[in-house]
C-alpha cells in the first residue's frame, strides 16, 4: 500500500474510532447498541435528528456502522481511498446522524451496482453514485415503516424501491452533471431531488399524504461540540506528520483551484495539503457554529462532515467565502435568524456551490449563495423530506441557472 | 458508450483544451482498428516543457474507474471554464506529448482494451513527426 493510501486509511479509521468512543462515552455502550437498533425502524426523512431521537450513543454508532459500511463498499470494489471516495464516505458518516441508516444505505448501493451490470459496466463505475446515492434511504425507510404496510410486505417492498431507485440513479445522475457542468459539489443531491420529487408525488396520488417531520435537538451534549474540532485538530496533525512544512504550500496550491467537479486535492496538490483543508475548513465553519449559537446537533455535524469530506474533493477557503457572504447576505436581507434549523444548514452545505466563485470569482459566488438561500427554504416540502440532500438539490438548481446563463452570454459574446 | 460517442467526447474535449491557447492551425487524426484507436491532435501553438509535461501528466494520469465512469461523462461534453485533459487521461491507455518541428505539440493517444499494445501500432508517432 502506497504511503498516501496508508495515510488516508488512518485518516479515516480514526475518525470512525473517534465517533465510536465517544459513542460509548457519552451513554455507554449498551444505550448506543439499543437506540442503534430502534433507529433502524425510526422516520428518516428531513428532519430526523438521530441524536434527539434516540440519543447522542446511538447516533454516533449508527454512523460509525454506515461509515464502515461505506468504507467496506470501496474495499470491496477494488477502489483505493482518495479524495472523492473519502468525501463519500464522510458524507454517508454525516448523514448518518440525521437519516442514513444501514438499512436504508444497502438496498440503494446494491441496485446502483446492479445499475452498472445491467450496461456492461463494473459496479466500481458507479461505485461514488452508489454512495452518495444513500441520500434517498428515507425512502427506503418511509416505505418500510410509514406506509403502513403488512409487516410481512413491508421489507421486501421497501428493498425492492430501494433497489429501483438505485437502478435509475446513474443515467439520472449523470444527466444532471450536464445541466450544472460539475459546478454543484451536491450533483447527486439535485439527482435525487429529482427522484424525490415523483417519489413523494406517488402516496399523494393515491390519497396519502405526507406529514411532514422535524426533530431539531437542542440539547448541549459536550461529546457532540467537541468531536468535529477534535477530528480538525487530528486533520492537522496528520498534515504536518506526514508532509511537514509541504503541506502549507500543497494548501496554498489547492486555494488556487477552482474546485469544480471532478478535484480530487489528494491528486492535484498533495495529501498534506488536504487534510491541513479539512482542519481549516472544520475549524473554520464549527468556529461560526459556535458564534451564531446554533446547536451541535445531528444535522449541523453531519453537514460540518460533509462540509470536511469535501474538503479533499472540492472545497477551500477562498471558494467557499463568497458563498458564505452570499448566504450571509440574504439571512440580513430577509431578517432570517443565523441560528435557526435551515438557516444554518443552508450556511454549511450552501457550500456545494463553491466551484462557482471559484472559476467565475467571488462576485458571481456571492450572487449564487444569496439564490441559495431564498430557494433551499422552499425546495424540501418539494420532496417530502425523502432527499437527504435538500441543499445539493437547491444548489443544483441555482448552479444551473447561473450556469447556463454564464454559458449563453459567454457563447453569445466571444469571438 | 458507443465507440462513435466516445470518440466525439475525446476529440471535443481535446480540441477545446487546444483552441483556449488560439493556434492558428489544429489537425485532427483517427486510425481505428478492431483493437485499438490512435488520435492524434496537432497544433502550432509553442509552449514550455513545463506546460508539456502538465499536459503529459494529465493524459497519463492514474486509472480512475470510479472517476471515469461518473465524471468523465463530462468530457467533450461540459465545455464551459478550463478544459480538463485528466478526464480523458482516465479513459485512455497511454497517451504521449510531441514537440512539433515548427512548433507547437502532437498529442497521441492510444485507447483499447487490456490487451492492446499501442507500441506495437501501426502509427508510429515518431515518424509522423518526421513527415
Amino acid at each position: 500500500m502506497a504511503l498516501r493510501d496508508r495515510i488516508l486509511a488512518y485518516f479515516l479509521a480514526a475518525t470512525i474510532l473517534l465517533f465510536l468512543l465517544f459513542s460509548i462515552l457519552a451513554n455507554g455502550l449498551a444505550a448506543a447498541i439499543e437506540g442503534f437498533w430502534r433507529l433502524q425502524s425510526s422516520p428518516a426523512r428531513l428532519l430526523s435528528d438521530f441524536t434527539a431521537l434516540q440519543g447522542t450513543s446511538a447516533a454516533l454508532l449508527n454512523a460509525a456502522v454506515v461509515g464502515i459500511l461505506g468504507w467496506l463498499f470501496v474495499r470491496v470494489n477494488g477502489i483505493k481511498l482518495s479524495g472523492p471516495t473519502i468525501a463519500a464516505i464522510f458524507t454517508m458518516i454525516g448523514f448518518a446522524l440525521f437519516g442514513k441508516t444501514p438499512l436504508n444505505c444497502i438496498p440503494i448501493m446494491a441496485g446502483v451496482s446492479l445499475s452498472a451490470l445491467i450496461v456492461k459496466k463494473r459496479p466500481r463505475e458507479y461505485l461514488l453514485i452508489g454512495m452518495f446515492g444513500t441520500a434517498l434511504g428515507p425512502l427506503v425507510s418511509f416505505v418500510a415503516f410509514e406506509m403502513g404496510l403488512a409487516p410481512a410486505l413491508a421489507l421486501p417492498v421497501s428493498l425492492a424501491v430501494g433497489l429501483a431507485v438505485g437502478i435509475v440513479l446513474p443515467p439520472l445522475a449523470i444527466a444532471m452533471l450536464h445541466l450544472h457542468q460539475g459546478y454543484n459539489l451536491y450533483n447527486v443531491g439535485l439527482t435525487a431531488g429529482f427522484i424525490g420529487l415523483f417519489a413523494a408525488s406517488l402516496p399523494n396520488a393515491g390519497g396519502k399524504s405526507i406529514a411532514s417531520f422535524s426533530s431539531w435537538g437542542t440539547a448541549a451534549t459536550p461529546w457532540l461540540f467537541l468531536l468535529i474540532p477534535v477530528l480538525s485538530l487530528i486533520a492537522i496533525g496528520m498534515s504536518f506528520i506526514c508532509c511537514g512544512k509541504k503541506s502549507w504550500n500543497e494548501f496554498l496550491s489547492i486555494v488556487k483551484l477552482p474546485g469544480r467537479l471532478p478535484s480530487d486535492f489528494c491528486e492535484l496538490s498533495g495529501l498534506g495539503g488536504a487534510l491541513l483543508n479539512v482542519g481549516i475548513l472544520g475549524l473554520a465553519y464549527s468556529a461560526y457554529v459556535a458564534i451564531v449559537g446554533a446547536p451541535f446537533n445531528g444535522p449541523v455535524i453531519g453537514g460540518l462532515m460533509t462540509l470536511m469530506g469535501f474538503g479533499f474533493f472540492g472545497k477551500h477557503p477562498k471558494n467557499v467565502f463568497p458563498i458564505f457572504l452570499g448566504l450571509l447576505a440574504a439571512a440580513l436581507f430577509f431578517c432570517k435568524p443565523l441560528n435557526e434549523s435551515w438557516v444554518i444548514l443552508a450556511f454549511i452545505f450552501g457550500t456545494a456551490l463553491a466551484p462557482i466563485a471559484g472559476e467565475f470569482g467571488p462576485a458571481i459566488g456571492i450572487l449564487a449563495g444569496f439564490l441559495h438561500l431564498v430557494l433551499v427554504e422552499r425546495s424540501g416540502t418539494w420532496h417530502g423530506g425523502m432527499n437527504l440532500y435538500n441543499n445539493g438539490f437547491a444548489g443544483g438548481l441555482t448552479a444551473t441557472l447561473i450556469v447556463s446563463v454564464i454559458e449563453w452570454y459567454k457563447t453569445s459574446t466571444e469571438r | 458508450m458507443k465507440r462513435r460517442e466516445f470518440l466525439v467526447h475525446l476529440i471535443s474535449e481535446l480540441s477545446s483544451f487546444l483552441l483556449q491557447e488560439q493556434p492558428r492551425k489544429m489537425v485532427i487524426s483517427l486510425h481505428q482498428e478492431e483493437d485499438g484507436i490512435h488520435l492524434a491532435v496537432i497544433d502550432d501553438r509553442a509552449r514550455s516543457d513545463g506546460e508539456i509535461k502538465a499536459i503529459e501528466q494529465a493524459l497519463n494520469t492514474a486509472r480512475r474507474p470510479e472517476l471515469a465512469g461518473y465524471y468523465g461523462q463530462m468530457a467533450g461534453h461540459d465545455l464551459l471554464g478550463s478544459a480538463r485533459l485528466n478526464l480523458v487521461g482516465w479513459q485512455i491507455k497511454h497517451a504521449d506529448v510531441l514537440r512539433n518541428p515548427g512548433g507547437g505539440v502532437m498529442l497521441n493517444l492510444w485507447i483499447g482494451g487490456e490487451s492492446f499494445e499501442y507500441a506495437k501500432f501501426s502509427i508510429d508517432p515518431e515518424d509522423e513527426v518526421k513527415k
